[in-house]
């Protein structure tokens, strides 16, 4: 029903606009229909062109329209946007590189992304656990994190001397690089030693 | 002529200083960044690893060396050394930790005692660059992967070893077949 009325409005205006154009143009109505004659009618006298034009901008819906032409720069600018701060088109990237530990692809100067999160995960499960255990107490001595396991492969008195040790309950994650931290030479052993073959 | 030598004064701080402060966004002026500063100083020495602003972390270390490094200098018993590190560190408990922890892991220290490392973006995305500053020495799992491809590393070592003595062993089996062909 809305639409309809809409439609209807937008009719009316199409015609009394184009009357009117008519008649700014021409400078007279538009021929007029046929129509029986009838004594009491006059033909009423044409309204002067000035009224018409007033008609014409009272019922028409003006905006702002731009006034001058945008410079070639601007233009330019909104179309690409500018090299060394906000630049719109795909550029390659030469400053990524490959990590030599996971392979990942990381920004040149900065950590490897992959790298980077399996530490930062360890640092702060760490971190709360080492909170936890020291408190508010004052803090004098270091702290050693030690998984599950590791603490019976060393002597307690020598290695850790000095310093507080804290237990997770999980073993070494294997990005760890187990072998280099383990001993190798407990006294005196009685393998024996063997050449390595087929290198180089 | 009756000038104090400066570096009788200050510490010289193994990092570098900028001459010109770094501008912390902080509605509450000076102070609020003083504020700002002693909360990410007095985390530094309670996590020993944050990850920060790079401008927050990179005004936070110079303030971490300085304490520490004056620490070092001057001990426990220096009073005005004492009101420093009262003022910087919130958690009391963390005194105990700079005179007592720190100072004794870093007196032979030769480069700085802190490190500054930027932190991956994440690609599309415009951030502001973030950074991770650690206390060095911490019991945290390496930032920085085990370089495999140095020198000296043991396994190359070894293996370099492996490679001469194998060789030596070639080139004595080379001499010893050339010698037979000659007798023959």
């Amino acid at each position: 029903m809305k639409g309809l009325l809409a439609l209807r409005r937008i009719q009316h205006r199409l015609y009394t606009d184009f009357d009117a154009l008519c008649h700014m143009i021409l400078g007279h109505a538009p021929p007029p229909a046929l129509s029986f004659a009838s004594p009491a009618e006059t033909l009423k006298p044409s309204t002067p062109a000035l009224t018409n034009v007033q008609r014409l901008f009272g019922d028409s819906i003006l905006r702002a329209v731009p006034k001058h032409r945008r410079t070639i720069e601007k233009r330019l600018k909104r179309k690409f946007g500018c090299i060394d701060d906000f630049y719109k088109m795909l550029m390659p990237r030469t400053d990524l590189l490959t990590c030599n530990q996971c392979g990942h692809s990381y920004q040149r100067r900065h950590l490897c992304p992959n790298c980077y999160k399996r530490v930062k995960d360890e640092t702060t499960e760490f971190q709360e656990v080492i909170e936890k255990e020291l408190g508010l107490e004052p803090i004098e001595q270091e702290v050693v994190v030690l998984y599950k396991g590791e603490r019976t492969k060393q002597p307690v008195e020598g290695h850790w001397n000095g310093k507080r040790i804290i237990e997770l309950k999980r073993e070494k994650p294997s990005w760890f690089c187990r072998n280099l931290l383990q001993r190798t030479t407990i006294g005196n052993s009685d393998s024996k030693d063997v050449q390595p073959s087929e290198l180089a | 002529m009756n000038q104090a030598e400066v570096s009788q004064l200050v510490s010289k701080l193994r990092i570098r200083i900028n001459p010109r402060h770094k501008n912390l966004k902080c509605p509450e002026g000076p102070q609020g960044r003083l504020n700002k500063l002693r909360k990410t100083v007095n985390a530094l020495f309670k996590y020993e690893r944050l990850e920060l602003n790079y401008t927050l972390a990179d005004e936070t270390r110079g303030y971490a060396e300085r304490l520490i490094s004056e620490a070092i200098r001057h001990g426990d018993t220096h009073k005005p050394t004492m009101e420093m590190a009262d003022y910087w560190i919130e958690e009391k408990q963390l005194i105990h930790k700079l005179f007592k922890v720190l100072v004794p892991r870093f007196n032979d220290y030769q480069t700085s005692y802190t490190m500054l490392y930027r932190a991956p973006k994440a690609y599309p995305e415009i951030v502001y660059p973030r950074s991770v500053l650690e206390l060095r020495g911490n019991p945290f799992p390496a930032i920085l992967p085990q370089r495999s491809d140095q020198r000296n590393f043991i396994h190359n070592v070894l293996l370099d070893e492996a490679k001469k003595a194998y060789r030596a062993e070639k080139y004595e089996e080379i001499t010893k077949s050339l010698e037979e062909q000659r007798d023959e």
